[in-house]
């Protein structure tokens, strides 16, 4: 729910469990609770997309029997999949440009253990038109955090099952060129294209490659995007992490973003999720302020996190009974 | 899970049958799973076991896409 800082003290002080997105400045006001937070000023709303250091989005977690809240380093991060609950929904927050941030990005896709743990979360972030820092909020303790995550876990009813999925805009065109890299990275000079090496960033230019377009990876008919972040003479970097052994391609192109991630939208049919984090590019290039996506309302981010880290996604978490 | 269910999900895993969810995290299992016995092929029957104790964990997809694959 979009709603006031008073209304959200009023939450806290009632000794709601929430998760809470919002600028620093209103973050900063907020009493102990057992409450996490990460920054934000982008929202999807009830009444569509919205920029706002007045309101707050606040997912009251009220389907729980019992909950944790944590914060991790980089050096002990996938503490996570043996803290949490054994049926249970994790829920992290990592501030952006953090070393926690990288090591999660680059690391999660390896711990096996992740999948059998419902991992959800995003990238806290800040106003792009300002200087800015991303912080996360562990309200226990009232303390903020630039370099940590900080985690919720949340214990499920016996009964109940918590299902992650996403919505993707992008596919790839299987006839076009497979890129692979050598090691995990967030920038890649060479890498392989068909199977012959290059430069990647000569690559680009020479091919009149669109950046706009995210490399994407085909999990099995999951797509998942690796968004360009800048292109230099003889690199690429990227917002989220190129891994070796896995098969990327250009995405297909998108001839109108808004359209084409209103159809996934509406394709993808949840009926209430309980939470909804959505790309800060798709904010911006499916031109979401003042649309209204609802169910999928929540905080716009800076990155995903649906197990691993993903990209130009939007990612929801429904609470499912398992007779359903 | 029965001998054919077993017999489809690793040829699933062997990629000699194409079978796609519509839940995540069963195609990252699946995508993982792949990877693994196209490195190693004596790797398959670990696969299967720890696909047994992901459908333990999530028991719509045993119910749900354990059925289509069956029907495969």
């Amino acid at each position: 729910m979009y709603i006031s800082l008073d209304e959200t003290v009023k939450m806290i002080n009632e000794g709601k469990v929430l998760h809470i997105a919002a600028d620093e400045s209103l973050l900063d006001k907020l009493p102990k609770g057992r409450w996490i937070g990460g920054t934000t000023p982008y929202f999807i709303s009830e009444d569509g997309g919205v920029f706002s250091k007045e309101m707050l989005f606040v997912y009251e977690i009220d389907y729980a029997e019992e909950i944790s809240i944590a914060t991790y380093g980089k050096y002990n991060v996938f503490q996570i999949v043996e803290e949490c609950y054994d049926n249970g929904l994790t829920t992290i927050i990592i501030p952006y440009g953090s070393a926690v941030a990288t090591k999660y990005a680059k690391e999660a896709p390896e711990i096996e253990e992740l999948l059998m743990h419902p991992t959800i979360g995003w990238i806290s972030g800040f106003d792009l038109a300002e200087p800015g820092e991303a912080k996360v909020y562990d309200g226990t303790t009232g303390m903020s955090y630039t370099d940590k995550a900080v985690v919720m876990y949340i214990k499920l009813p016996e009964n109940k099952t918590a299902m992650i999925n996403m919505i993707n805009i992008f596919r790839d065109d299987k006839s076009d060129p497979v890129i692979r890299f050598n090691e995990n990275e967030l920038e890649a000079g060479r890498c392989t294209v068909n199977d012959k090496e290059v430069c990647l960033a000569e690559y680009i230019k020479e091919n009149g490659i669109e950046t706009g377009m995210p490399l994407v990876a085909d999990y099995n008919g999951s797509y998942f995007n690796t968004s360009i972040k800048s292109v230099d003479d003889k690199t690429v970097g990227f917002y989220a992490p190129v891994f070796k052994n896995i098969d990327y391609r250009f995405a297909a192109r998108v001839e109108d973003y808004a359209r084409e991630f209103k159809n996934k939208i509406d394709e993808a049919g949840a009926h209430a999720p309980v939470f909804s984090f959505n790309c800060i590019l798709n904010y911006q290039y499916g031109n979401l302020n003042g649309r209204k996506i609802t169910p999928y309302t929540g905080p716009v981010t800076f990155g995903e996190i649906a197990y691993q880290m993903l990209n130009q996604t939007l990612v929801y978490c429904e609470v499912v009974g398992q007779d359903d | 899970m029965d001998v054919i269910l077993e017999e489809k999900m690793k040829k699933i895993f062997r990629g000699e049958l194409k079978y796609s969810s519509s839940n995540l995290a069963f195609n990252m299992l699946i995508s993982k799973m792949q990877k693994r016995v196209a490195a190693n092929p004596e790797s398959l029957d670990a696969c299967i076991k720890d696909l047994e104790a992901f459908l333990a964990k999530y028991p719509i997809v045993a119910k749900v896409d354990l059925a289509n694959i069956a029907a495969l």
